[in-house]
């Protein structure tokens, strides 16, 4: 699988990784897993992002910018941890790590909504602290340890707080849900057993248009008590 | 009414329908974010296109030089209006009659897809690119304020070439009799004798009061990525691929000349619609892009992007006349409402004239005059869950009228709602007396007149009332089918999910109807299935759901033939039947009308002990179909003039004279939807509407410059919607009073419970003046002259 923007030239297309019913948690934590597993940790092409032209090293892209456009900012590579990988990302410098993680890595779970950081839609965990990836440059995250949605899916410990949102209907439409999972499990790493006041302040950044806002409560709450009973 | 023709339509007993927290069938997917939206799609070689937006509130491109922007590295394609491939390009179903090009030359208002399209390597550059265009611009007047804009001397703001091209399916119809004068349509209706009706009147109030403009806000920005592809099940020549055209794929797939079969789409996700259904031209145009550069192409609307309207700015003066009892006997409505740009809907305009408030009354005379103003303020697209938009005009006649006479608005809304059958149907409505009651029970309804109460902080204490028709409007037809396979229930669909659970509600009543549980009717989701349980919001939900119980019960006759004929013919032994018993089958020599399908059994009516489980009883693969729709919605027959189920919607508010503050201490509710078929997305289809309600009364604005025309706040950080911390509790109840016609007598709750002025006339009740939405502390303290 092949997520770079310009990668793979030629390719078959239509092997897009769309989810696939039935949904249930073992299924879509294996597809969250899998998207996690489908990150190349050493990049092997690079598509210069001006011309598509393909290099097979970044000294052979660096020597391609020099010849073809001078001038401009050469990409460059960081080394990101992302769910617990190590993985390199080819990168522009002022690209956030929203833009890093859908056009480069293929991790779609961060969702943009309002791509100003007062939505939260796009949450993602950085060194214990959730944090709005629309917002973050992606050269700011280097060495520190990146958890997305799709790494709170994979990892089996979290499979309460999930099922709760779901027994719960904590979502309508879904797509600020995934922010509103990972802000979940950054405020139950900090503070197991929250009060229901406590998840209100945790979750005051992420915004809800279809109104899910009661959910949440009933949701973390139950999943804290399982949780704590699971060990 | 009544769900009388469909079968188990008055069924008594329910196991499985009305369950709370049966998980969501695509829930685990929108939990861990495998869910994929239309913007998330990225394919491998994929490029970006962006269209040209106006940086003018109404502008014409007289000429356009490319030359700059296809010098810089990375532009893979430039498309302008002049272009054949756009010329050539069909529009999407909702348009009929001349058309307005896909893309032309003239934007009617700032940020309007206008004229140019860039087709690049990466987003950067085709922003770069668009800079790089050298454009002759043609700067036209403008009206954002539409009060400017129908006055005589206004200047003219529709270019002439689009005066007479009709934007769509629903937008305003010109009105023979009252022609068009500068950029006011007009849309006048009358009932009775108005005039008369004011001569004789006991009593008359006058009121106005501004809807304001909301913005649509869809979470998910609307993208699509494309490509074509050789398809070699499907003969020669390429089929297309969309991603993010969701429920539209085929219609996106007619504009390119592909039929169903040649058009792809696997992700089902749709997002959040409020009854915004409008496509954007991000998701229609990429194949077209991606033909022509042999690439898959990206386009995503930014959120800037984004705010189109879910409803238009209106100015309402009304005149109502009632008798020294509270019963209105005329209704005089001028309204002045914003028509915004060339194909805007016309929902939120004439659209509201068809039904509405004034339709649930007993009164006979009803004026409504409109003026519709061309504006360059915006687009709305289609429609909004607010509509109509002048419900609350009438709202507030009750108010009004209960504040003059001393009396409770719950009793003069009692006095003036007509009964089932009429407007002259004296009857009362059995749903609306039910919520009226439980309303007074939850909410501890004591009225008070304004000024009337203050609570122990100091703050004043507001009140107020609402009613609303719970009106089925979803009219499509369903093509549904089952599949028993391997003894499991499959229900294949199209989807597509916009967070309305509707699929689940199909699937939980073919649960009811074959015996077995929720969990057992497995959702197959395939872009290749014809059935969609969409049709709207929770009626759309509530007529397919109709629509897939007589599927079910065809099912059901086909089980039980099967186990029957298997039970007396059965199959020879194979090598494969393990686990299946040998002994004849006790349904043998029945009949299928001595069987019933219970707890995942087929078993015998008169003792239920007899019996197989379903696997067992037949191991043929069984498909049944059924393609209908239920009977015509009340609403639609009657359009507000006939009742069946209603709602109830009440506020309190506090209010500090001294900040101007205002708190909505908490909404309730009481809404029966006929028969509640899924509770927990119910609570929050209320939830959301509420809220939806809070933001456009108390915080959300469109903010213009007059002098340029230019949006100053189409952002989330200025345009501010309702956080954790901002909504107020929602008490909520529901009624099952059976009297709609769809599944089992629901109707749901669509379009019946947003609302424009529950919180101001509860701010008036407490502070005893009004104050325009959007109720924020400056301007309630300058209501209050202390500002
Ligand atoms: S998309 Fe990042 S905070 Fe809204
Ligand atoms: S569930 Fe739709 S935006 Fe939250």
């Amino acid at each position: 699988m092949i997520h770079e923007e310009n990668a793979g030239k030629g390719s078959a297309v239509n092997a897009v990784p769309v989810a696939k019913s039935p949904f249930t948690h073992a299924s879509t934590s294996a597809q969250a897993a899998a998207a996690i597993g489908a990150i190349p940790p050493v990049l092997k092409e690079f598509n210069c992002p001006l011309c598509n032209t393909l290099s097979y090293s970044l000294n052979e892209l660096t020597k391609h910018y020099e010849e073809c456009h001078p001038g401009s900012v050469v990409p460059r590579i960081v080394v990101l941890n992302i769910n617990g990988k190590d993985c390199e990302v080819l990168i522009e410098p002022h690209w956030t790590l929203k833009r890093a993680l859908q056009f480069r890595l293929g991790l779609t779970g961060a969702k943009h909504m309002c791509d100003r950081g007062v939505c939260g839609s796009c949450t993602v965990i950085i060194d214990g602290r959730p944090v709005l990836s629309c917002t973050t440059l992606t050269v700011e995250c280097e060495g520190k340890a990146i958890t997305t949605v799709e790494g709170i899916a994979a990892n089996p410990k979290w499979k309460p707080l999930i099922d709760a949102y779901c027994r719960w209907d904590a979502m309508q439409c879904g797509y600020c849900t995934p922010g509103f999972v990972v802000s979940a499990k950054a405020l139950l790493d900090r503070s197991p057993n929250p009060t229901e006041d406590e998840i209100k302040e945790a979750l005051s950044g992420n915004i809800c248009i279809c109104g899910t806002y009661p959910r949440h409560a009933q949701a973390i709450m139950e999943a804290a008590l399982k949780l704590e009973t699971e060990g | 009414m009544a769900d009388l023709v469909g079968v188990n339509g008055q069924r008594e007993h329910f196991r499985v329908v009305g369950k709370p927290n049966l998980p969501g069938k695509v829930s685990y997917a929108l939990a861990t974010g495998v869910a994929k939206f239309g913007i998330d799609f990225v394919v491998p070689d994929m490029l970006h296109a962006k269209i040209l937006r106006s940086p003018f509130a109404n502008a014409r491109i007289k000429h356009v030089d490319t030359t700059k922007a296809w010098q810089l590295p990375g532009v893979v394609d430039i498309v302008t209006w002049e272009d054949e491939d756009i010329k050539n390009l069909g529009a999407t179903p909702f348009s009929f009659g001349k058309r307005r090009p896909w893309l032309d030359n003239i934007a009617e208002h700032e940020g309007a897809e206008v004229g140019v399209i860039v087709v690049a390597e990466n987003l950067d550059i085709c922003e770069e690119a668009l800079r790089l265009l050298d454009i002759e611009w043609e700067i036209m007047p403008h009206v954002i304020d539409i009060l400017r804009g129908r006055e005589e001397d206004a200047p003219v703001v529709r270019p002439p070439e689009l005066q007479d091209i009709p934007g769509g399916l629903f937008t305003t119809p010109p009105d023979e009799n009252h022609p068009k004068r500068g950029n006011v349509s007009f849309a006048i209706t009358v009932q009775g004798d108005v005039d008369k009706a004011f001569q004789e009147a006991e009593n008359i109030i006058e009121y106005d009061l501004k809807l304001p403009a909301f913005a649509s806000h869809i979470p998910n920005p609307p993208a699509s990525v494309a490509w074509w592809f050789d398809d070699p099940y499907e003969g020669s020549g390429k089929s297309l691929h969309i991603e993010g055209a969701v429920q539209r794929k085929d219609s996106i797939g007619a504009m390119y000349g592909m039929p169903p079969n040649r058009t792809v789409q696997e992700g089902i996700f749709q997002g959040g619609k409020y009854c915004d259904w409008g496509m954007r031209r991000s998701q229609e145009i990429t194949p077209l892009l991606a033909k022509r550069t042999g690439r898959p192409v990206r386009m995503a609307n930014t959120r800037e992007e984004t705010f189109d309207f879910l409803m238009k700015e209106r100015y309402m003066y009304l005149k109502v006349a009632y008798t020294n009892d509270g019963l209105i006997t005329a209704v005089d409505d001028y309204s002045i409402a914003d028509g915004g740009t060339q194909g805007s809907s016309s929902f939120g305009t004439s659209g509201d004239q068809g039904y509405g408030p004034y339709y649930t009354l007993r009164c006979l005379n009803i004026r409504q005059q409109m003026e519709i103003v061309d504006s360059n303020r915006g687009k709305m697209y289609l429609s909004g869950q607010h509509c109509p938009f002048n419900w609350d005009a009438g709202t507030m006649a009750i108010y009004l009228i209960a504040e003059k006479l001393g009396k409770d608005p719950l009793e003069i809304a009692s006095i003036n709602v007509h009964g089932p059958t009429s407007q002259e149907d004296k009857n009362p409505v059995p749903s609306f007396e039910a919520c009226i009651e439980a309303g007074r029970k939850l909410m501890n309804w004591q009225w008070h007149p304004a000024r009337g109460k203050r609570l122990p902080d100091g703050r004043w204490h507001g009140m107020a009332f609402r009613y609303q028709i719970c009106p089925r409007h979803a009219f499509s037809g369903y093509d549904c089918k089952l599949e028993l396979r391997d003894g499991v229930v499959h229900l294949p669909t199209q989807g597509p999910v916009t967070g309305i659970f509707a699929v689940e509600c199909n699937a939980m009543v073919v649960a009811e109807e074959l015996g077995l549980e929720y969990d057992d009717i497995k959702v197959d989701f395939d872009y290749r299935e014809k059935f969609t349980p969409v049709g709207g919001g929770s009626d759309g939900s509530t007529a397919s759901a109709w629509a897939m119980k007589e599927c079910a019960n065809i099912l059901k006759k086909m089980i039980l033939e099967a186990a029957i004929d298997e039970a007396n013919n059965p199959p020879p032994p194979s090598l494969f039947d393990f686990g299946r018993p040998k002994e004849p089958s006790p349904l043998k020599g029945r009949k299928p009308e001595e069987l019933d399908l219970i707890d995942g059994r087929v078993v015998v009516k008169d003792d239920p002990s007899i019996g197989v489980p379903l696997a067992q009883a037949t191991r043929r693969n069984l498909v049944a179909t059924y393609s209908g729709r239920p009977p015509a919605a009340l609403w639609s027959l009657g359009r507000g003039k006939m009742l069946d189920t209603m709602n109830t919607a009440y506020c309190e508010v506090a209010v500090d004279e001294e900040t101007g503050e205002v708190e909505i201490l908490r909404f309730g509710v009481v809404a029966d939807p006929g028969k509640v078929l899924r509770p927990t997305s119910l609570e929050s289809q209320i939830d959301q509407v509420m809220y939806f309600s809070q933001g456009c009364q108390l915080l959300e604005e469109y903010v213009y410059d007059e002098r340029t025309g230019v949006k100053l706040n189409n952002n989330m950080v200025d345009y501010r919607k309702p956080g954790m911390l901002d909504v107020p509790p929602v008490d909520r109840q529901f009624l099952e009073t059976r009297a709609g016609n769809a599944a089992y007598g629901a109707s749901g709750i669509s379009h019946s419970l947003a609302n424009t002025h529950l919180v101001i006339i509860a701010i008036h009740n407490a502070i005893g003046v009004w104050v325009d939405p959007p109720a924020t502390p400056d301007k309630v303290l300058r209501a209050l002259g202390k500002a």
